[in-house]
């Protein structure tokens, strides 16, 4: 990557090569070499802390420039080799990027929030640079503007709103009922044909009318009273037909709308599952969970209430028009005067009441989410005795509320008015209008009401048409949501080339594994280790050392950066994900379990067990003996989260479920803390049990689970500080003896102030 | 009462007659007490904030932050070390003489790099996220809210708080101070 020379200063090898407008290129070229490799080149958004201006930052193999503001502004240059550390410093609202040297220049570059994560990067690169290492930089960031139409996406690396690719969503969704392509051609053509039957009983009244009771010209009427029974006979008829196709296609609707969704819903619940942790690292909990409720949700009532009137609403306008016309086609145009504006002044006014509903509902969800917080900190609400002023903020919210009911409530009613006055216009036009040609027998009586019906039936498609878009570009949003989690890459549960291995030893071999979790930034730096099958590690080390991560590679929730790792030999890129999981068992501190029986948490692993493999697992696991004593034993449900059951229950079934699962690696992480001695004697009885003739790596704090480790890895910084049994460590009289002296000093003072505080490492971190 | 100063904190004793029984003031002794005309500060080297107590100590890398940056911007301005541990805190910045006074606005500045609204030229409410484009004291700046319920918060009646998609801020300390258009498109969306 550093072969962007100045001599084709617009070619962009990397994400941070930006092209510089000509001011900045001439301040640059007067200041650099010729044969100075550009290595980064970015503009910031800021000047200093002052106003929004681009400067610019490059970075070439000599020498570190910072451009202040593009034309004009100051020009700081640092030697390289005098760089010890640059920093990338958030500040409230934005971040400085401080280059730390040997200098008395001032180097410093201001940029805001936007550009956060770009410098993060930058900065760590600089740092790579600075010690010598080769220059990795990731090769994209999080897209925050779209790539077609440039404006600012609501989303990092989410859906413009404004650029969906329509017709590509939508054939995708059609995609969901092509399995039942069949029903939906008879639902639609049910539909249509609904609509054109509507438009019959106004066209027959008109001749009840004309033929029947009120003819014109006396000589005219033919039928008398068999004439008008046949014609009832006909509106009964057609509105009995009308009746059937309704029942007919709503039944089809529902049926086929929904197991489309259905199918939606399964694909995206299994794309899901089927993830890579990197993927849901990067996004929010809620954000994917907001997919599969609010999002299948807009699709869901799109598909079922929509789409399928699309075709028949345009039939529907189609023939009104197309029927008005026929019967009197300079009447048919005076009443259709008014629908522009009716459209155009429904539309003004449809912005205003959607400001309101929306004023609305988040003033609703904070009514409802401070009852919610009421209720369930009602506690602590008692216990200071506060209840009048809960009741006093909740007065101001549902004030608050009531008033924007009012106002959303007065705008309904003027958008309601204000729509009946342009639609009575076409009221009053056929009446008058047709009035006169009634008086000058132009127009019979019939045909003036059944223009009324018919002017009635135009407008009630037309709004719909109005919300429909409005609707469809959100549930498509919704869509390509949707189809963005479908489409995502999923783990390589089953690559080809990979061999199902029946039993692994348990030999894990780290060979100068370096991981990070982003590019650029390194958590675990050149890792070697070789684990024995069955032997016990420990690991040891502050938060951040780089513990849960090297677990994160064993289970390969992630593949590591460089290096290598195997298990038995073979690399753990080429062993089938399934294999090599279903040999790996986790305990953790928050052991997480089903809301379903006993039973099921411990089947968990091993769905095939018999009750008799649970049982034993059970008592190996020490949880037996509390499980007999719940009223419902084994078949207790342990409610969300296990929450019906203490801390200490919750970690025996955990353990149980391992040893029932029977795994060949162990991972045990903060097993054991924050529980009472006897109970935590069970547990250790417990693990001791389990870790039997296992590969273990146990991640702890507490002495008493490290005493029993074969060997002790301890980790600093994302390296291997320290390897040894736990008498070598102490004797080396390094960082381990260190962080146990730290613990001592502190227990010692906790017990001087007597408070019980568990024996833990963490005391020696900062 | 109770004296919030974040550097010691004395709640009033308590007596009960009956008993005789006194509840002892709770003190903090972390950071201790410092007098503000011992505070000087010093760039040194001109990217670094060097904090010297007069006749004590004195400390490189200091962080000048705000304790409550929305309620009280000008008062309890707190002093951080380079570990991010607090040094002391100074109750009021016009306790301050002027000189050191001016660094701690500069260094706030350097901080908090909220923008402050003077005009807003276009709100656009699409999809249920809102576009701006506004006129800020630092220049012209376009902006993408996303969740509006949320992310503009009212702080008092008349003073508003933006959040955008990647966490910039912007202010607007008085609607009212606003011109007409400004404010007429505000309401389209807030």
């Amino acid at each position: 990557m550093q072969n962007t020379l100045k001599a084709t200063p617009h070619q962009v090898d990397t994400i941070f090569i930006e092209s510089p407008p000509p001011v900045v290129r001439t301040r640059l070229d007067a200041i650099t070499s010729e044969h100075e490799p550009v290595l980064i080149q970015v503009a910031a958004d800021m000047d200093g802390p002052g106003r929004y201006a681009r400067s610019w930052l490059v970075v070439t193999a000599e020498q570190l420039i910072i451009l202040e503001t593009e034309a004009t502004g100051s020009t700081v240059q640092v030697p390289l080799r005098t760089v010890t550390a640059v920093r990338a410093e958030a500040l409230v609202g934005g971040g400085r990027l401080d280059v730390e040297h040997r200098g008395s220049t001032w180097a410093q570059l201001y940029y805001s929030n936007t550009l956060a994560p770009k410098f993060a990067e930058i900065a760590a690169a600089i740092n790579q640079l600075v010690r010598g290492e080769s220059l990795s930089l990731p090769t994209r960031l999080e897209a925050t503007r779209c790539a077609r139409c440039g404006r600012i996406l609501p989303e990092k690396d989410g859906v413009c709103p404004a650029c969906i690719r329509r017709w590509e969503t939508l054939r995708r969704l059609l995609g969901y009922i092509a399995p039942y392509r069949w029903r939906a051609l008879v639902l639609v053509l049910l539909t249509s044909a609904g609509s054109l039957v509507s438009l019959v009983p106004p066209y027959v009244v008109k001749h009840i009318v004309d033929d029947v009771l009120a003819p014109v010209r006396p000589e005219t009427q033919t039928g008398g009273v068999r004439l008008l029974a046949l014609l009832v006979g006909v509106l009964l008829g057609v509105n009995l037909t009308m009746w059937v196709i309704e029942v007919v296609r709503r039944w089809l609707n529902t049926w086929v709308g929904f197991r489309a969704v259905e199918d939606i819903r399964k694909a995206l619940f299994s794309s899901l599952q089927f993830l890579p942790l990197r993927y849901a690292d990067k996004r929010k909990v809620g954000s994917l969970i907001s997919r599969m409720t609010n999002d299948s949700d807009l699709v869901e009532i799109y598909m079922l209430f929509d789409l399928p009137f699309v075709f028949s609403n345009i039939l529907m306008i189609a023939g009104i028009v197309v029927l008005l016309l026929h019967m009197n086609a300079r009447l048919a145009l005076l009443v259709l005067l008014p629908v522009p504006p009716i459209i155009i002044a429904s539309s003004l006014i449809w912005n205003r009441l959607q400001l309101y509903w929306r004023r609305w509902s988040t003033r609703w969800s904070r009514l409802s989410s401070h009852l919610n917080e009421s209720i369930s900190g009602i506690r602590v609400i008692k216990a200071f005795a506060q209840e009048q002023r809960e009741g006093r903020r909740f007065e101001v919210h549902n004030r608050d509320l009531q008033d924007v009911s009012v106002s959303a409530e007065r705008s309904w009613l003027v958008f309601f008015m204000v729509t009946n006055f342009f639609v009575s216009f076409g009221t009053f036009f056929v009446w008058y209008f047709g009035g006169r040609q009634l008086l000058r027998q132009e127009l019979e009586l019939g045909a003036l009401m059944a223009f009324n019906f018919y002017l009635m039936m135009l407008y009630r498609p037309l709004k719909w048409f109005g919300d429909f878009y409005s609707f469809m570009v959100r549930a498509f949003a919704g869509a390509e949501r949707i189809f963005e989690i479908i489409d995502a890459p999923s783990e390589p549960y089953d690559r080809t080339g990979t061999e199902p291995v029946a039993v692994i030893d348990g030999r894990v071999t780290f060979q100068s594994v370096s991981f990070g979790y982003d590019p650029g930034k390194i958590v675990l730096h050149d890792v070697d280790l070789d684990v024995r099958p069955g032997e016990m590690i420990g690991l040891v080390g502050c938060s951040g050392a780089g513990k849960s991560t090297l677990i994160n590679l064993i289970c390969r929730f992630y593949d590591v950066s460089r290096g290598s790792l195997s298990i038995d030999g073979v690399d753990i890129r080429d062993l089938r994900l399934e294999t090599l999981r279903s040999q790996i068992g986790l305990v953790s501190q928050q052991s997480f379990l089903f809301n379903d029986t006993i039973t099921e948490n411990i089947r968990y692993g091993s769905p095939d067990a018999g009750f008799q493999d649970v049982l034993r697992a059970a008592r190996a696991a020490n949880a037996h003996e509390f499980i007999v004593r719940k009223a419902d034993g084994y078949d207790m449900i342990v409610g969300e989260g296990g929450n019906k059951l203490s801390g200490g229950e919750k970690q025996r079934l955990a353990i149980a479920r391992a040893i029932l699962h029977d795994p060949r690696i162990l991972i045990l992480d903060e097993a054991t803390s924050s529980l009472d001695t006897p109970t935590e004697r069970k547990i250790q009885e417990a693990i001791r049990r389990l870790v039997a003739g296992r590969t273990t790596f146990a991640i702890a704090h507490r002495l008493s689970t490290l005493r029993s480790a074969d060997r002790l890895v301890v980790l600093d910084n994302g390296r291997i500080a320290e390897i040894g049994s736990h008498a070598d460590l102490l004797a080396r009289q390094g960082f381990f003896y260190n962080l146990v002296r730290t613990q001592q000093v502190n227990t010692a003072m906790m017990a001087s102030h007597s408070v019980a505080g568990p024996q833990t490492l963490t005391a020696g971190c900062w | 009462m109770t004296e919030t100063r974040g550097v010691k904190m004395s709640s009033n004793t308590i007596d009960t007659p009956e008993s005789g029984f006194t509840v002892a003031p709770i003190t903090v002794t972390h950071p201790e007490k410092v007098d503000v005309r011992a505070i000087r500060l010093f760039r040194d080297p001109p990217w670094l904030l060097r904090l010297t107590l007069e006749g004590d100590r004195s400390y490189t890398r200091v962080k000048v932050v705000r304790a409550a940056p929305l309620s009280h911007p000008d008062h309890f301005i707190a002093l951080l070390d380079a570990r991010d541990e607090e040094i002391c805190m100074i109750d009021a910045l016009d306790d301050l003489d002027e000189e050191t006074r001016s660094l701690v606005g500069e260094e706030l500045d350097r901080r908090y790099l909220t923008s402050r609204i003077v005009r807003v030229l276009s709100v656009r409410n699409e999809f249920g996220t809102s576009y701006w484009t506004v006129d800020t004291h630092r220049g012209r700046r376009e902006f993408v809210v996303q969740n509006v319920g949320e992310n503009a918060l009212w702080l008092g009646d008349h003073r508003l708080l933006l959040i955008d998609v990647d966490g910039n801020r912007f202010e607007v300390p008085r609607v009212d101070d606003l011109d007409k258009r400004s404010v007429a498109l505000m309401e389209q969306v807030l």
